[in-house]
């Protein structure tokens, strides 16, 4: 592995999952420490796709829902065990993403909005009373059997350490930089022998399984759901402000955007809660007007080459 | 002298032993100084209509009883000061589940109750049961959460979504059909509070064997609030008697767009004129409440207490205490402060605060405790079959204003129904 | 049944054609995402119920008012915000993001100050009684705002193709360094486009409780994707487009609601992304936005 990349990794990745393997032994909220999880893995996610080949996915959290009910399917219809019912979670994203990848054809805020078309659409069609048989419609769903908080936990650990790991390796390889190629300029990319169409794809790929995953360990982890939640608007924007926040195409931004706006909104929502909503809109507007590169530009302005 | 003496000794010795006895049982040097109730409530979003009442009738409850000087506990046989510790959840399931973790894991509550509703209640439903505490659910009615093998969930303050709309379903069998009506049409928001309520009213006019027809039967997405298409198609299917069941907003839009298309049903039925009056008077006016059927709520009806305030007495103190405030007194601030009474009951004929225990001093006050909520009530599951609402008409009074006729079932009665609705 | 559906669709659209209006006109200029748009269109309609609950304003007055009212609070905001976005690396993304955070802060002082219940306006405060068109009824508040709607569209397409201003504005929407190239100040006139577009909005949603039945702070980000929807069916920068995005809008929802209830909300999602894949340009096609 090249030195930079070892660099990354244990920069970034070793602390990190070490953190997040440690703090449940002396922080008992697991559940919070869970959803930090999530949302560094989806934050990540959304990097993958933005930061690299500048597609904002509005409807990221149309991936995560996939996965969630992948899983709850496997469970309850194919009686399959929790990984294996993960698996199949992260392949009901990869067919979704299969379906949706005309999408890639559009640019800019009408992909933006089209992404966020075909989340609400998945939403609709799950949700609908007429599929009540298969996907429980609107009564949500209940798994029973398979409910393993330390496991699952560990499950979703695991998936944040090969996103941070991927993440890493684009970060320091030939196709990350062919990426960045496309993102800049996709004629210029196609002109040096870059496979623009192909190495979107991938990257749109790999973002979505990567959402998959996350949402099959999240559905295992609460197992008591309504659509509503696992297909929440909330998802795709917090992900994407984290990431903006933090800078995306780091290995670092997303971490960083994560670990400071999830961590302020946590410790907001229990202590003045009314004013929530209002301070958290007056954050991103302040991040945009005067951070539009998010927190990572800071250090690159003093040098500091950023994982 | 020496008798004197041992006379003396002795008395020493009974005073002393006399006095280990009027000791306090040991128990009671490890009474807590306070009872922590943990909550949630939603300031924001689409549940905080629904949370709000509850929450602030809760909070009634709680300070008249620090103002008494707290809770009497059987196990302490003390009366001890509760404290409340309530989160803002803003109507966000996610937010509400790690904030429910909070609340076990961090704050270490005695008593664990929910927010109010079916989707703020469920996520608290695995959480209380993997940490094995029991949750007090307030008004969450659906009837998945209520299973033989889960005992760490009790339903307080309303009656199960299954069984809910028993009595205007019987209505409509019996003294429905008497009056003529034979067209059923139902539309319902496609959630778990009115999905299951609309299933419940499938199978109890079925189970009836009444003659009675469904011509239209469809489900439209919760946030629908264009309605005025589907009252038309409602209307080209002729039915005798409409059923329409939604959240307080689908409500308010259905009756406006109704109001404003000036099509007339003879028999509507809609549940949030009942449950929030104030609401939908302030949102849709009284006229367009006129001769509608819902359920008649205990913010209404004066039943017969044995235990705590009867609504007159609640009524005035909400608004002395609330009536600055923009949350609406209703039928939900009603079930905040029924949870409050159950929970002061248990509390002083519980064995311990140990959770089973607590569990088993609730179930001991089914059948038994009657509160301004009615007859409260617990099947084994945990699930309220008490307090069904009955089912009332809205009818015009003096001065503009609205009263409620209850016309089923008969023994509550208060008048007869208006049918057609003029 | 049917025929009922589509008049429906055919007057509930043009209240969407309205709604989509102003955001075609910012995003047509601006190429700004305003994910705010919805948010203002509420600000409008509790504009008009509280000025019609405090002091017994008809919300035609209010639509009046709102016109120099937003328009003047969006100017300024303009020069403030824009240039400062418009010169950073990813205009149209950070835009997306800052008028997110914007809708945000608007629902949340709309909730402190008028607390989040459902608020109506009767509709007999617009215009009485049910009227009767080709045999149908309709809510009289529906044919008010649809003339409206009308009108406004009819505005802003002279504005566009027979002002001075408007020639400008057509052509800073082709391509914004070649106008300021030209000598035109394209700030001044993107600041008054965007005006114009918070204006429609203002307006758009003071007929907004009449035509929905009740209005709520949570309203704005569903009424802004909808809006999207619209503009991106019909296309951007025509007015015409927008009207015709509109109807078929406003036709789909009523059709599915007769015959598919509960599947209506799925059909709007499914046409913009049909429409994007098949003719990307939109309906009326003008700009084309391949990746």
């Amino acid at each position: 592995m090249p030195r930079r990349a070892l660099s990354h990794v244990l920069l970034v990745l070793l602390p990190v999952v070490a953190a997040l393997a440690i703090l449940p032994f002396v922080y008992s909220n697991h559940l919070l420490l869970f959803n930090f999880i999530v949302f560094l893995t989806l934050a990540q996610g959304v990097n993958v796709l933005y930061g690299f080949t500048g597609y904002l996915p509005f409807g990221y959290v149309g991936f995560f829902g996939a996965g969630a009910y992948g899983f709850s399917l496997a469970v309850m219809h194919l009686h399959l065990a929790p990984l294996p019912a993960l698996a199949t979670g992260a392949l009901a994203a990869l067919l979704l993403a299969l379906l949706l990848t005309p999408l890639l054809r559009l640019s800019g805020a009408y992909f933006a909005i089209a992404n966020l078309a075909a989340s609400q659409a998945v939403y609709q069609v799950v949700s609908n009373p007429s599929l009540t048989p298969v996907t429980r419609g609107p009564y949500g769903i209940s798994l029973s059997g398979v409910f393993n908080p330390v496991l699952s936990y560990s499950v979703a650990l695991l998936v944040l350490a090969g996103t941070l790991a991927l993440v890493i390796s684009l970060r320091n390889s030939r196709f990350g930089l062919s990426l960045h190629a496309i993102r800049e300029d996709a004629v210029s990319a196609a002109l040096a022998g870059i496979d623009v169409v192909q190495s979107r794809i991938v990257a749109w790929l790999l973002s979505a399984l990567v959402a998959g995953l996350v949402g099959g360990a999240f559905a295992w982890r609460i197992s008591v759901f309504y659509p509503d939640t696992v297909f929440s608007l909330e998802f795709s924007i917090f992900a994407i402000v984290f990431t903006l926040f933090g800078g995306a195409a780091t290995a670092v931004g997303p971490l960083l955007g994560v670990g400071i706006l999830y961590g302020i909104y946590n410790a907001i929502g229990i202590s003045t809660p009314q004013y929530f909503q209002l301070i958290y809109g007056a954050l991103i507007v302040g991040l945009v007007l005067f951070l539009p590169n998010g927190l990572v530009s800071v250090l690159r302005l003093g040098g500091i080459d950023v994982p | 002298m020496h008798k004197r003496l041992l006379g003396i000794v002795l008395l020493i010795l009974m005073t002393l032993g006399g006095s280990r006895v009027m000791l306090p049982p040991a128990g009671a040097a490890g009474a807590p100084g306070e009872i922590t109730l943990g909550t949630l409530y939603a300031s924001s979003g689409p549940f905080a209509s629904i949370s709000m009442p509850v929450y602030y009738g809760l909070r009634l409850w709680i300070d008249q009883k620090n103002a008494e000087g707290g809770v009497f506990v059987k196990p302490f046989h003390k009366k001890i000061p509760l404290k409340l510790i309530a989160y803002d959840d803003q109507s966000s399931t996610a937010t509400a589940a790690t904030l429910y973790n909070q609340l076990i894991t961090q704050d270490k509550v005695d008593i664990l109750i929910a927010d109010s509703g079916s989707v703020l209640t469920s996520v608290a439903v695995p959480i209380a049961r993997d940490h094995k505490m029991l949750l007090i659910d307030q008004t969450g009615t659906g009837a998945a959460f209520f299973t033989k093998d889960n005992p760490y969930i009790v339903l307080i303050a309303d009656p199960v979504s299954s069984i809910w709309p028993r009595y205007a379903a019987e209505f409509l069998a019996k003294d429905g059909v008497a009056l003529g009506i034979r067209r059923v049409a139902m539309v319902y928001a496609t959630n778990d509070f009115t999905g299951t309520q609309a299933s419940a009213f499938r199978k109890f006019i079925k189970e009836s064997g009444a003659p009675l027809q469904f011509v239209y039967d469809e489900g439209v997405p919760t946030n629908t609030s264009s309605y005025t298409v589907i009252i038309n198609n409602i209307r080209a299917a002729n039915p005798d008697a409409v059923i329409e069941l939604g959240y307080a907003g689908n409500d308010i839009s259905f009756l406006r767009n109704l109001q404003d298309s000036g099509v007339k049903f003879k028999w509507l039925f809609a549940i949030y004129p009942g449950l929030e009056t104030e609401l939908l008077k302030k949102a849709v006016g009284t006229k367009a409440l006129d001769y509608v059927y819902t359920y008649v709520p205990s913010s209404v009806i004066s039943y017969r207490t044995n235990f705590g305030m009867s609504l007159a007495q609640f009524r005035a103190a909400w608004y002395e205490k609330y009536a600055h405030s923009n949350v609406e007194f209703g039928f939900n601030s009603v079930a905040g402060y029924t949870t409050g009474l159950v929970l002061e009951r248990a509390l002083a004929v519980t064995q311990s605060l140990d959770q089973l225990a607590l569990r088993k001093a609730i179930f001991s006050l089914s059948g038994k405790l009657r509160t301004l909520d009615g007859l409260f009530q617990l099947d084994p599951t945990g699930a309220q079959i008490g307090e069904i609402t009955p089912l009332g008409q809205i009818v015009p009074a003096s001065a503009g204003g609205i009263r409620f006729v209850i016309v089923y079932p008969h023994s509550v009665a208060t008048g007869k129904p208006v049918y057609p609705a003029p | 049944m049917l025929a009922y559906a589509l008049l429906a669709g055919l007057l509930f659209g043009l209240y969407f054609t309205l709604v989509g209006l102003g955001l075609n006109l910012v995003f047509g200029v601006l190429r700004i995402v305003n994910l705010a748009h919805g948010d203002i269109l509420m600000l409008g309609a509790f504009t008009a119920y509280w000025l019609f609950t405090t002091f017994r304003v008809p919300p035609l007055l209010s639509a009046a008012l709102a016109l120099p009212l937003f328009a003047g609070a969006g100017v300024p905001f303009y020069y403030l915000v824009v240039p400062r976005l418009l010169r950073s690396r990813d205009p149209e993304m950070l835009s997306l993001i800052f008028f997110f955070g914007l809708s945000q802060i608007i629902e949340a002082l709309a909730a402190i100050v008028f607390g989040t219940s459902e608020r109506s306006i009767p509709g007999s405060a617009l215009a009485r009684g049910p009227v009767a068109l080709l045999h149908q009824t309709f809510p009289a508040a529906w044919v008010t705002s649809a003339a409206l709607s009308g009108l406004a569209v009819l505005g802003v397409y002279l504005y566009l193709y027979r002002t001075r201003l408007g020639y400008l504005t057509r052509a800073v929407m082709v391509h914004w360094e070649e106008s300021v190239a030209s000598g035109i100040d394209a700030h001044r006139v993107s600041a008054i486009a965007f005006g114009a577009g918070l204006a429609l909005a203002g307006i758009a949603g003071v007929l907004a409780p009449f035509m929905l039945g009740s209005v709520t702070p949570a309203m704005g980000v569903d009424t802004t994707i909808t809006a999207f929807a619209v503009i991106v069916m019909g296309s951007l920068g025509s007015p015409l487009g927008t009207v015709l995005g509109g109807i078929l809008y406003g036709v789909s929802l009523m059709v599915m609601q007769t015959y598919f209830s509960s599947w209506a909300n799925l059909l709007p999602y499914l046409l913009l992304i049909g429409i994007l894949l098949l003719r990307p340009s939109g309906l009326l096609g003008r700009q084309i936005r391949r990746a």
